[in-house]
């Protein structure tokens, strides 16, 4: 059937589509490159998008094409989904693990999108993309930011008129403009010499030129108007129309009556318009329809495709809206509610809900709206569902005893959805209710609700109410002592925390099924004793909670205490290799039970920034690549790739970095601020090793502008990376040191010296070591770079365990020396020392910066070649060794205990302990002996 | 394109320069304001005079205030106010943009303001009024909608945000008598003296009641942020508002009343 043959010739954007293709096959070092054309709407993206996909199809390219709906509540995912259908592939919900079902649906649609590419390059495009539903946004930024592991491009319009006020693309496109895969182009309308090319295309070389002007004239350079204009022209219409209504009113009445219903209903019905429903809708025999549609072809109002039916544009349905009576408006969307309600098979309940509500029986649509809102939440898609659920509560009158069921839906969904007012007040309504919840229950919600909220103040308060009152259930209470702990450890309330913590584990012990709190609780009490200097009780506390989370099994629970064992051993008590050992261990489980991968993530992200605060780079590589292939979305994501773009920036692998920073900007991009300081301290240090300290500067700045004045460890990393800019600046030499810049940074760490004395023990230690580094780097600015505090720096990271900053201290402290010509031996020794350090981690950009240092001070940096000589890395038993585990294993052979080669490797005696019960675990052994025996064996 | 005449005359290339920038931090937005101050002031036939320098002058003013405050730890949630300092300025550079490319997209309550560019010469005071009520009235409550969804916080009276959001007001009050002061070297001493501290109650009064108003209507732009017939409709309601407001400023009322 015709459907676009008698297109107008494409104008004035020969050069456009050229570079949109361009854009589009460049595909970035991460995998994907979009184009998102912004412009008003008749400015001619559709069309712009439709002449790329062509072309791009044609030179080989795998497309997909999908459109967004402006019904306000689609379903989620709807435009990706469809283009999927479209091609044949059949996407939908259905995952096991509960804890990551979202990450498991993304992963799902990346794998039919990559099938279904077979190798080709792939374009997914999407039209009228403001119309995207969050899960949409969600599952595009995924795609782009690489985590599909396709190879992507995205070509998207937008209507450039939705992004003025809050739309959230306004602010998505904002951030992925500054990004190099990414191109926005905004489409401005033709200009008077393309008009008239286009006014002779249409209507003759032998229109005046006065004509083609007012053509430009009344349509600004709008293509869809100049071209409806024209064939005005053409069409021997005296007075060229004032406006759009005008154009489509005159041209409306000039179709055959059935070709105008066709017209309304295609307008009125959710595009595609498939021709079964289109049949049902209409009252016309078959033969009168096609003719209809075939005349409403003609006049260029409807196009035709196989899945159904669409206007040219948009333009035309917002037109006609104007022109029809309220009648006419509701019986056309009844007709539409009935003919899918009585079509065969499953209904499309979002269509179905649209059309009841514009026939203004909205009520009728409800069972629709509970099926739409349950079918998001399969999706995950918990916005939409939030939407369905609360329209279904104003579909159902307050003496209606379902509406008690609904208000409980609601709040739960707003709460999962962010909406934290809304999940309030709506649980308020509820407990209105005369079927409320019990009391204790609806406090437990409240405080729930209100801790997301971030008011942990009122929070609390919630949860004393369920501890106070007699009514509420031992159960009750202990999730509530439990949820409070967990809550003042987080306000930093330690003493107040165990108690509460104390609390709940007395009233779950004996409890059924509570699991669940008692490892809050434990890890709470853990926690709080750490920080009130009984480490080694709290962390015997929170290994019980292991233990009991392993015996109930539940994949949740054993994911949040070994989390909690991890990040203590990490943190507080810089157990560090300890910490590391239980995070991996503890993802080892999850996997072999196969769920929880959430979790799995999670732990290695711990695993990873501990190896790497060790210095045991090569192995934080790899358990990084682990957590990838566990494919994380989200936050989860941004944690690993932040994780891996460090140990780019430290290994030197400029373009990776630089990848992973693109990725993580482009989730970053769709929401959530605690990521952005990291990400920007990384950026700074990447700037830095490529000369760029303007850029460093730049970073740091704005790190300052945005990190709150009590986190004083986050103000030390930031205060070093900007000292540490402006001192290569100063040796640099090439950017001018900014004297406001450091004038600025040195009141930050003026204000860190006064903050620290009230800090926590932990927090103090971390927070010294950075100020003894600023304190060193500052004097380098002020070139007097002084020996004595670059080595007073290093030996307090010596103490913190993290060789890095100790080695790059005794880079600048041997520097100072031989530039002060003072203690060479001493300096010798250090530079010696640092360069051991950096070629044991693999970093290579610093461990020229060494070489040249040395160069320049005439040192030879290894003593006796070849004495240092790594043994050879077998495919043997023992490659299945971790670096440490081989090291310890070493001395096992030798026959040293496990204090003496805790000694020897400056780790603790119970670490030692670990790492031997790994190797055994590993090596199939059951005793040093045997474990000996396999070591030697393979040496 | 529509490029017959810039609406910028000689100094077009420079302004789409300053223009092409989109400042994603605090420090960035107070460099590209003095850059564009310095281009403003070279705009005829009014140059260093015309309405829209005064406006940015003291945007520029408030906003390094701003940035002070940030490097000083003086906010309860910096990531919140920086964010929400960028969204703000982002959509002042918009309708600056759309003015350039001559947009129909360009709201109403600027274009008040940038049509008296070339004239005729209004004083300082209701100028900068003038874009300070299209800047507060129109275009914060959508900043703040933007900022707070980003930032996956809701507007909550009395919250940190909205503590920190009003100390904005706190820098209005220091910065604009300094800036009278300012303005009155250079403007129209005498009537200025002749009208006491009239002029201070009533500029104050202007941002305080347009930010606290600005607030509200973030509020109920939440409520139906995800409804986009709901929020255009707002934005027209707003629109329409704040451009009342501005002609009222820049008419000879405006005048009067200083």
């Amino acid at each position: 059937m015709a459907s676009e043959g008698d297109d107008a010739p494409l104008v004035g954007r020969t050069g456009t589509l050229t570079s949109i293709q361009a854009d589009l096959a460049a595909i970035g070092p991460g995998g994907t490159a979009a184009v998102f054309v912004t412009g008003e709407s008749g400015v001619g993206k559709t069309r712009l998008l439709r002449e790329t996909a062509e072309a791009m199809r044609e030179a080989g390219a795998a497309v997909l094409y999908g459109a967004c709906l402006d019904i306000g509540d689609a379903s989620p995912l709807h435009p990706v989904l469809q283009a999927l259908r479209q091609a044949g592939a059949h996407p939908g919900p259905g995952s096991p693990d509960a804890s990551d079902g979202a990450g498991a649906l993304l992963e799902r649609v990346s794998h039919q999108l990559q099938t279904l590419a077979q190798g080709r390059q792939l374009l997914l495009v999407l039209d009228d993309l403001q119309w995207a539903d969050r899960s949409t946004r969600q599952l595009l930024l995924y795609l782009l930011a690489g985590l599909g592991e396709i190879n992507l491009s995205v070509l998207a319009a937008v209507r450039s008129e939705s992004l003025h006020g809050s739309h959230p693309l306004r602010r998505v496109l904002a951030e992925l403009r500054r990004l190099r895969s990414v191109r926005v182009l905004d489409l401005a309308p033709l200009d008077r010499e393309a008009t008239a090319e286009l006014v002779a295309a249409i209507a003759g070389n032998d229109v005046v030129s006065e004509d083609a002007d007012r053509v430009f004239k009344r349509s600004g350079g709008n293509p869809f108007v100049a071209e409806e204009l024209a064939r005005d022209l053409r069409d021997g219409r005296v007075e060229l129309s004032d406006t759009l209504r005008e154009i489509f009113l005159s041209r409306v009445d000039e179709l055959p009556p059935h070709a105008h219903e066709v017209v309304h209903a295609v307008a009125a019905g959710v595009e595609p318009v498939e021709h079964a429903l289109l049949a049902r809708v209409l009252p016309l025999g078959e033969t009168e329809l096609i003719e209809a549609i075939r005349a409403a072809v003609a006049h260029r109002f409807v196009t035709s495709a196989n899945d159904g039916y669409r206007l040219r544009h948009r333009v035309v349905a917002e037109v006609l809206e104007h022109e029809v009576l309220p009648a006419e408006h509701a019986a056309r969307h009844r007709r539409y509610a009935e003919a899918i309600e009585a079509a065969p098979g499953d209904n499309d309940h979002a269509r179905l809900v649209r059309h009841w509500q514009q026939a203004g029986e909205p009520v009728r649509a409800l069972p629709s709206v509970i099926a739409a809102a349950r079918a998001a939440e399969e999706l995950y898609g918990f916005t939409e569902a939030y939407r369905y659920w609360a329209l279904a509560l104003s579909l159902t009158p307050e003496d209606d005893s379902a509406r008690t069921a609904l208000l409980g839906y609601t709040a739960e969904s707003a709460h999962r959805c962010g909406e934290h007012q809304r999940a309030l007040t709506t649980l308020e309504q509820l407990a209105a209710r005369p079927d409320a919840p019990s009391k204790c229950q609806l406090h437990l919600r409240r405080a729930r609700y209100l801790a997301a909220a971030g008011r942990a103040a009122t929070a609390e308060t919630e949860y004393e109410l369920v501890l106070a009152a007699d009514e509420c259930t031992p159960r009750e209470k202990a999730t509530a002592a439990a949820n409070l702990a967990e809550l003042l450890v987080h306000l930093g309330r330690y003493a107040d925390a165990g108690d509460r913590a104390r609390e709940a584990l007395e009233l779950a012990d004996g409890t059924e099924d509570s699991t669940a709190d008692l490892v809050r609780a434990s890890a709470a009490l853990g926690f709080s004793l750490a920080f009130l200097q009984d480490p080694d009780a709290g962390l015997a506390i929170v290994r019980q909670a292991v233990e009991i989370a392993e015996r109930s099994g539940h994949p949740e629970d054993i994911g949040v205490a070994y989390q909690h064992l991890a990040e203590l051993l990490t943190n507080p008590l810089s157990s560090v290799e300890e910490g590391v050992l239980v995070a991996r261990r503890g993802a080892e489980k999850l996997a072999a039970i196969g769920q929880g991968r959430s979790y799995q993530t999670r732990l290695l992200a711990i695993a990873a920034n501990g190896l790497f605060r060790v210095g045991q780079w090569g192995e934080a590589r790899k358990v990084l690549d682990d957590a990838m292939r566990h494919r994380p979305s989200g936050a989860d994501a941004v944690d690993i790739l932040l994780a891996r773009c460090r140990l780019w920036v430290g290994f030197g692998e400029i373009e990776a970095a630089n990848r992973d920073l693109d990725a993580v900007a482009t989730i970053l991009a769709g929401g959530g601020a605690r990521h952005v300081l990291p990400m920007l301290t990384l950026r700074a240090g990447l700037a830095m090793w490529q000369g760029r300290h303007a850029d460093a500067r730049a970073a740091v700045q704005r790190g300052l502008t945005e990190t709150r004045s009590d986190d004083l460890v986050l103000l030390g990393v930031l205060a070093w990376h900007g000292l540490r800019a402006e001192a290569e600046a100063q040796a640099g030499g090439e950017v001018p040191v900014d004297p406001a810049a450091v004038r600025r940074l040195r009141s930050i760490v003026e204000r860190m010296a006064r903050g620290v004395g009230d800090a926590a023990p932990q927090v103090r230690a971390v927070v010294d070591a950075y100020l003894d580094l600023c304190a060193a780097e500052t004097s380098r600015i002020e070139q007097r770079s002084d020996p004595e505090l670059w080595a007073r720096s290093a030996s307090a990271w010596d103490r913190r365990g993290q060789p890095y900053p100790a080695a790059y201290s005794r880079l600048r402290q041997a520097e100072a020396s031989f530039a002060r010509r003072v203690r060479k031996a001493a300096a010798t020794m250090a530079i010696r020392e640092a360069y051991a350090t950096a070629q044991a981690m693999g970093a290579k950009p610093f461990a020229a910066e060494i070489v040249q240092i040395a160069g320049r001070a005439r040192v030879t940096l290894v003593e006796a070649p070849g004495s240092a000589v790594v043994p050879e890395r077998g495919t043997d038993e023992l490659s299945l060794l971790t670096e440490r585990e081989r090291e310890v294993l070493a001395a096992v052979a030798e026959g040293l205990t496990n204090r003496e080669i805790g000694q020897s490797l400056f780790i603790s005696e119970r670490t030692v302990g670990v790492h031997v019960g790994h190797i055994f675990d590993k090596l199939q052994v059951r005793t040093r002996v045997q474990a000996s025996r396999v070591y030697l064996g393979a040496a | 394109m529509i490029t017959e005449s810039s609406v910028w005359g000689p100094v077009q290339r420079d302004m789409a320069d300053v223009l092409a920038g989109h400042p994603d931090d605090v420090p960035s937005v107070v460099d590209q304001l003095t850059r564009l101050q310095d281009v403003l002031t070279h705009v005829p036939p009014l140059m260093g005079s015309n309405p829209l320098a005064d406006f940015n002058k003291l945007y520029l003013t408030i906003t390094t205030s701003v940035l002070e405050r940030l490097y000083a730890g003086q906010f309860a949630d910096p990531a919140f106010l920086s964010r929400l300092d960028v969204e703000f300025a982002a959509r002042y550079f918009d309708a600056l943009r759309q003015w350039s490319d001559m947009s129909a997209g360009c709201p109403r309550s600027w274009m008040v303001l940038f049509h008296r560019i070339p004239g005729p010469d209004a004083r300082p005071l209701p100028s900068a009024a003038a874009g300070i009520n299209a800047h507060i009235n129109y275009d914060l409550p959508f900043a703040l909608v933007t900022t707070l969804d980003f930032q996956g916080c809701d507007p909550v009276d009395d919250s940190d945000q909205h503590r920190d959001y009003l100390q904005i007001n706190d820098i209005f009050a220091e910065q604009i008598p300094g800036l009278r002061r300012g303005f009155l070297e250079k403007w129209q001493l005498l009537i200025d003296m002749m009208n006491g501290d009239l002029d201070d109650w009533w500029q104050g009064e202007v941002v305080e009641y347009t930010r606290n108003v600005a607030w509200r209507n973030a509020q109920r732009l939440w409520a139906v942020r995800h409804d986009l017939q709901a929020v255009s409709q707002e934005r027209t309601r707003l629109d329409r508002t704040a451009e009342s407001l501005g002609k009222l400023l820049l008419s000879p009322m405006g005048a009067i009343l200083q």
